[in-house]
């Protein structure tokens, strides 16, 4: 036997399920049958057309897994599962509208077939192949031929046929015909009935392995965190031992301290010491969204654990070991360093809160065990409910688990794998020519994915859900990091943290008035109710409190939320948001701005007492991004209110727009980053060490803040954002002045850099600096990974790849594409959304190919708007790198 | 009986090394015995007979070399920890620690608490300071030798001090991510502590400034026992300039272990956890 459990499996009909056309196939039928109740894909591939297969076999599966029938070399592809109950025709499967913009094969049945399983998560090694021989599996019978093999590539091969001429890698070749077939599917279905763990597509291009060492535990928590926008459950190990940091939150749910509250922690099991398993290793299943353990010795515990997408409130696991060294143990646990957890247990039912009459979360567990000559098999589901005032309710939680038992594990783990299949469609990421790079960069898009629900409103920490680091505050990291990558892979949940905001205005407008200014004053540190809970003071060297000068300081936020209303309509196109919900986005931060600035007497604008992004240097004036940024927040709103007919006001922010310095210098063609920068000690990165640096730690504060080394990108990040807002031809200058003082202590600088020198046509610098952010949490670069995610750098990585080496930008409703590629990689191509459709971009070295859902007006390499036809469409390029400047 | 043994001479010290032997008792939850090498027949013991027989400390009176003396006696498999004085018969031509001190600092095995010179601790010890490089070294002394030492409640706090090979990469907030690195630092090297405090400067300085704000009783520092620059730069220099009494925890370095830092003067940030 085979000792896996399979999703799908591809019979072939002649030779394998049937040895011939008149055998009696009702055996074979009722296991046909059964699998589809148990939620197993099958496709009969025969060698005729399916009508007839259809016609000998007769079955009738009602689902929820399906039966398709087609021939090898034919189009026509079967559906005989009637999930309506009745027996009912086969219904031919059309194709012919796909939802997604992957690329149109001129696709046979057998590929449509596949491509109807990608569909659904189950790739590689989920699906079984049964063939007659190893040669018809694998495409090696003959020139001309091709295997179920290379349709389903890195699947499980089984021939029940004659041995092959040539032993096939990978092929398990046991013989035996179709009593053989009869085994393997008995197999499937005994698995099924004994709860068995799931496995995984090891597919090394979509799997992390985690770090398996003590030291590296809590680390590899953060990294394999399962979030689903809604909650986030770290990816503890089971046994939790002393170095664990098991976690499970819930997005927005804040203690009375400000801080995520800690919910009940579902995840854990007992492991006895005697027998405890020598071996863990453990996979991220990027594409399947899922926690894969496995050992490779009889001891070894396997288990699976998901936090479903396709429905939230819904969590699961199954682990499976020796019966010694297994036990469930409670289901439900107390969190670390909490004093609120309560627990109640009725039946086989387990349930938990945590919290107070200010914010709780509820979890409601159950466990089904079972033991089969000596293994023992745990099946946890849990569910969870939330309130973020008042107290949170056990009895709605065994409701929603009520739900989850009603539908079981199998079927929703089917549903949650499907749901992240769709997710990855409009997020694909393939680098061709740099695994490494692709599968980090895919590591950032599927946590990115994870961070912000598709509903409500999303409080994006800087560490999101997968860790306590940071208290789950939300900083502009949420604004102009995270968003721009979400408006474009997952739109509705971009609109969810512009909700946040809109919802914190009254709290935005309360600061500003207590600071006697007018609009809205956004904090730069917001947790639950939108106040500023940036810390007020650290213990500085001397052992006194040194003031933290970034929440009274660092206001460039508020137009950081600004631009982020701005991006999310501007990519998407969600034409009412602006006029509607998004407006006071906008128009209150520019009056804030309004009543910000002061006019001196020759009747220039300044911004004194600000910290820009980069924080080394404080209370300064005219801080370059500050103004630039308030600038043009002025006048988008302005814009704004000019439509409304309030021409008055709107002038009046046109002119203090107009007033406003922003540190240009025309003898440099460069601005300097705040007023005085210019006069400080010329110290170079070059001088001090390479890059990331923390230099203030290095240094000192004081000497750091006496010289022109900066923290992270400043100027720079006005050109990432609103390149058009700046001196035309002003990104050359400004990147070979800063970026060389640039110490990217910060870990959301590197890929703002790589974004940027990209753009300026310097792909193999970008790439340094892309590498840098994208391994940021998978290397642990910044020591504190184990605290949680870097989410602002991973959705700095995406920027890099989409604004950067695809040179994306959004001109009016044109998609304006300017591709600059380093040498390593041979094609990028990002699948995301854009103006409300699916759109994929593929870049060459000398084409660039667009796919799109609809007619979509397009601008390659500066050749000028085309409009691009639905489809697929391909455009010669120049074959020469562009040195492309948005500014 | 596992037992503290004081290392008392006929010098002002004396009282200051009997003194911190009977803290350090305490805190072990051993004895102290006495140990006294007289170097000449006529030399007088009754004052060290006297303060001992004052605090009900056994004396044991050897004659000959101190140094090797000392070095055999420490070296008992009954010997818990030794206190010596820091400089129990001054040499002109080493400055701070003397002859017989520096000689037994090198050769002992044993744990060995050092007085700062004519002063003892200041009473009973309640707060370490714990100055840890990061090295798998260090943290396993702490491991295998300071944790089985001790048995009184105390608080420990641990101080690592960022070097040019140690300091973070990247620092977003730093009230944030400080909290973090201490937090990870001390789950890697010193699971048992009670805070950290992490800084940045001379490492010298640092314990000398840390120790005295945060009123420490012991600085406990691990050392390689080799008086080389590279790897005696701070143990020297906290000898020499610490108010209280230092235990030394004998480790063998590997060959490869980071030098001593030089003079890193930046921004500190304490994190309490």
């Amino acid at each position: 036997m085979i000792g896996a459990t399979f999703e799908a499996i591809a019979l072939r009909w002649e030779g394998a399920a049937v040895a011939d056309l008149g055998v009696d196939t009702s055996d074979l039928r009722e296991r046909l049958e059964t699998l589809s109740a148990a939620g197993v894909h099958v496709v009969l591939v025969g060698d005729g057309p399916p009508e007839e297969t259809n016609r000998h076999l007769s079955a009738g599966p009602q689902g929820p897994g399906t039966l398709h029938l087609c021939s090898m070399q034919g189009t026509a592809l079967l559906d005989v599962t009637d999930v309506r109950g009745g027996k009912a025709g086969a219904a031919p499967v059309d194709t012919t509208g796909p939802t997604s913009v992957r690329p149109l094969r001129a696709l046979g049945a057998p590929d449509r077939m596949a491509a109807f399983l990608e569909d659904r998560g189950i790739t590689g090694t989920l699906i079984l192949i049964i063939d007659c021989t190893a040669g018809s599996a694998t495409g090696s019978e003959g020139a001309g031929q091709r295997g179920l093999g290379e349709v389903f590539p890195r699947a499980v091969v089984v021939s029940v046929g004659g041995a092959p001429v040539v032993p096939e890698d990978g092929v398990v070749a046991p013989r035996g015909g179709p009593e053989h077939v009869l085994s393997l599917l008995d197999e499937q279905l005994t698995r099924r009935a004994e709860h068995r763990v799931p496995q995984i597509d090891r597919d090394p291009a979509w799997t992390v392995p985690l770090p398996d060492d003590r030291d590296h535990e809590r680390m590899a928590e953060a990294l394999a965190a399962l979030c689903n926008g809604s909650s986030g459950t770290r990816g503890s190990r089971g046994e939790v031992g002393p170095d664990a940091a098991p976690l499970f939150v819930v997005n927005g749910v804040y203690a009375a301290d400000g801080h995520l509250l800690p919910g009940p922690v579902w995840t854990g099991f007992d492991c006895t010491d005697a027998v405890r398993p020598p071996s863990v290793r453990r996979l991220l299943d990027l594409r399947g969204g899922t926690l894969y353990r496995f050992g490779d010795d009889s001891g070894a515990l396997r288990s699976l654990r998901f936090a479903s997408v396709a429905k939230p409130r819904a969590m699961a696991l199954r682990v499976e070991g020796p019966e010694a060294s297994l036990e469930p143990g409670d289901s439900v646990r107390p969190p670390a360093a909490t004093s609120t957890f309560r627990s109640e247990r009725t039946g086989d039912r387990f349930g938990a809160t945590t919290g107070d009459h200010h914010s709780g979360i509820a979890v409601a567990a159950r466990d089904r065990i079972t033991t089969t000559d000596g293994l023992r098999i745990v099946e946890r589901l849990a569910a969870w409910t939330a309130v973020r005032t008042g107290v949170a309710r056990l009895d709605e939680a065994y409701e929603q688990l009520t739900e989850v038992e009603a539908q079981g594990f199998d079927r929703a783990l089917a549903d949650h794998r499907e749901a992240w299949a769709r997710r990855w469609t409009d997020a694909e990421v393939t680098i061709d020519g740099d695994p490494e790079a692709e599968l980090a960069a895919r590591f950032a898009v599927f946590h990115l994915l994870s961070a912000a629900s598709d509903h409500g409103e999303s409080a994006v920490g800087a560490r999101g859900m997968t860790g306590s680091g940071y208290a789950g505050h939300v900083f502009w990291d949420a604004d102009v990091f995270v968003l721009p990558a979400l408006a474009a892979i997952r739109p509705a949940a971009a609109r969810s943290m512009l909700e946040y905001r809109i919802r914190r205005l009254p709290a935005a407008h309360a600061a500003a008035r207590a600071l006697g200014r007018d609009g809205a004053r956004f904090p730069w540190e917001s947790a639950g109710d939108g106040s500023d809970v940036t810390p007020h003071q650290v213990i500085g060297p001397d052992g006194t409190p040194v003031d933290i000068a970034t929440g009274p300081q660092e206001e460039h936020i508020v137009a950081d939320v600004a631009w982020a209303a701005t991006h999310y309509a501007s990519w998407t196109g969600d034409a009412g948001f602006l006029a509607g919900p998004g407006r006071p986005l906008l128009v209150d931060t520019a009056r804030y701005w309004a009543s910000r600035i002061e006019t001196d007497g020759d009747g220039s604008g300044h911004i004194r007492g600000v910290v820009g992004p980069d924080e080394y240097h404080v209370d300064v004036a005219d801080n370059a991004y500050t103004n630039v940024m308030a600038r043009w927040n002025l006048r988008q709103g302005a814009s704004l209110l000019a439509e409304d007919g309030a021409s008055d006001e709107a002038s009046r922010w046109l002119d203090l727009a107009a007033s406003l310095y922003d540190g240009w210098d025309p003898a440099t063609q460069r601005y300097e980053q705040f007023h005085g920068y210019f006069d400080l000690e010329p110290l170079l990165m070059s001088e001090v060490g390479t890059p990331p640096i923390a230099v203030d730690v290095l240094l000192g504060a004081e000497r750091v803040s006496g010289s022109q080394l900066i923290k992270q990108a400043d100027v720079l990040m006005a050109h990432q954002l609103v390149p058009e807002a700046l001196e035309a031809g002003s990104l050359r200058s400004c990147l070979d002045y800063y970026e060389p003082r640039t110490a990217h202590g910060s870990s959301l600088s590197p890929a703002v850099s790589a974004t940027l020198l990209a753009r300026a046509g310097e792909p193999e610098r970008a790439l340094a600096l892309f590498r840098l952010a994208a391994r940021l949490d998978l290397d642990n670069t910044t020591g504190a990974t184990a605290d949680g995610l870097h989410l602002a750098t991973m959705g700095g990585v995406w920027q890099a790849l989409a604004f950067g080496f695809l040179g994306l930008a959004a001109d009016e409703e044109t998609l304006v594409i300017r591709p600059t590629l380093p040498d390593a990689w041979h094609a990028l191509t990002l699948s995301f959304r854009y103006v409300g459709q699916p759109v994929r971009v593929r870049a060459e070295a000398d084409h660039v190919t667009v796919t799109c859902a609809s007619p979509l007006p397009v601008d390659v390499d500066g050749q000028g708007a085309s409009r691009c036809p639905s489809g697929t469409t391909s455009f010669e390029r120049a074959g020469l790198r562009h040195a492309n400047e948005c500014a | 009986m596992m037992h503290v043994l004081a290392a008392l001479d006929t010098s002002s010290s004396a009282r200051g090394v009997l003194d911190t032997a009977l803290h350090v008792g305490r805190l072990t939850g051993t004895t102290v015995v006495a140990v006294h090498v007289r170097t000449g027949a006529a030399e007088p013991v009754d004052m060290i007979e006297a303060r001992c027989e004052e605090e009900g400390v056994a004396l044991r009176v050897l004659s000959g070399d101190p140094g090797p003396i000392l070095i055999k006696a420490l070296g008992g498999p009954e010997v818990a920890a030794a206190v010596i004085g820091g400089c129990a018969r001054p040499t002109p031509t080493v400055a701070g620690a003397c002859r017989v001190t520096h000689a037994i600092l090198e050769r002992t095995n044993t744990p060995v608490v050092v007085t700062p010179q004519a002063r003892g601790t200041r009473g009973e010890i309640h707060r370490l300071l714990l100055p840890l490089e990061g090295s798998d070294v260090s943290s396993r002394a702490v491991l295998d030798q300071l944790v089985p030492l001790i048995t009184a409640d105390v608080e420990l706090e641990v101080l690592h001090v960022f070097t040019p090979d140690t300091v973070p990469a990247m620092l977003d907030q730093p009230a944030y991510s400080l909290d973090t690195l201490g937090k990870e630092f001390l789950s890697r090297h010193c699971p048992g502590a009670d805070r950290i405090a992490l800084r940045g400067g001379g490492v010298v300085d640092q314990v000398a400034r840390v120790s005295v704000d945060d009123q420490v009783d012991l600085i406990v520092l691990t050392w390689s026992q080799s008086s080389s620059p590279r790897h005696a730069q701070v143990v020297r220099g906290v000898l020499e300039g610490s108010s209280m009494p230092v235990l030394l925890l004998p480790v063998q370095p590997p060959a490869d272990s980071p030098a001593d830092t030089a003079a890193v003067h930046s921004t500190i940030t304490l994190v309490d956890r």
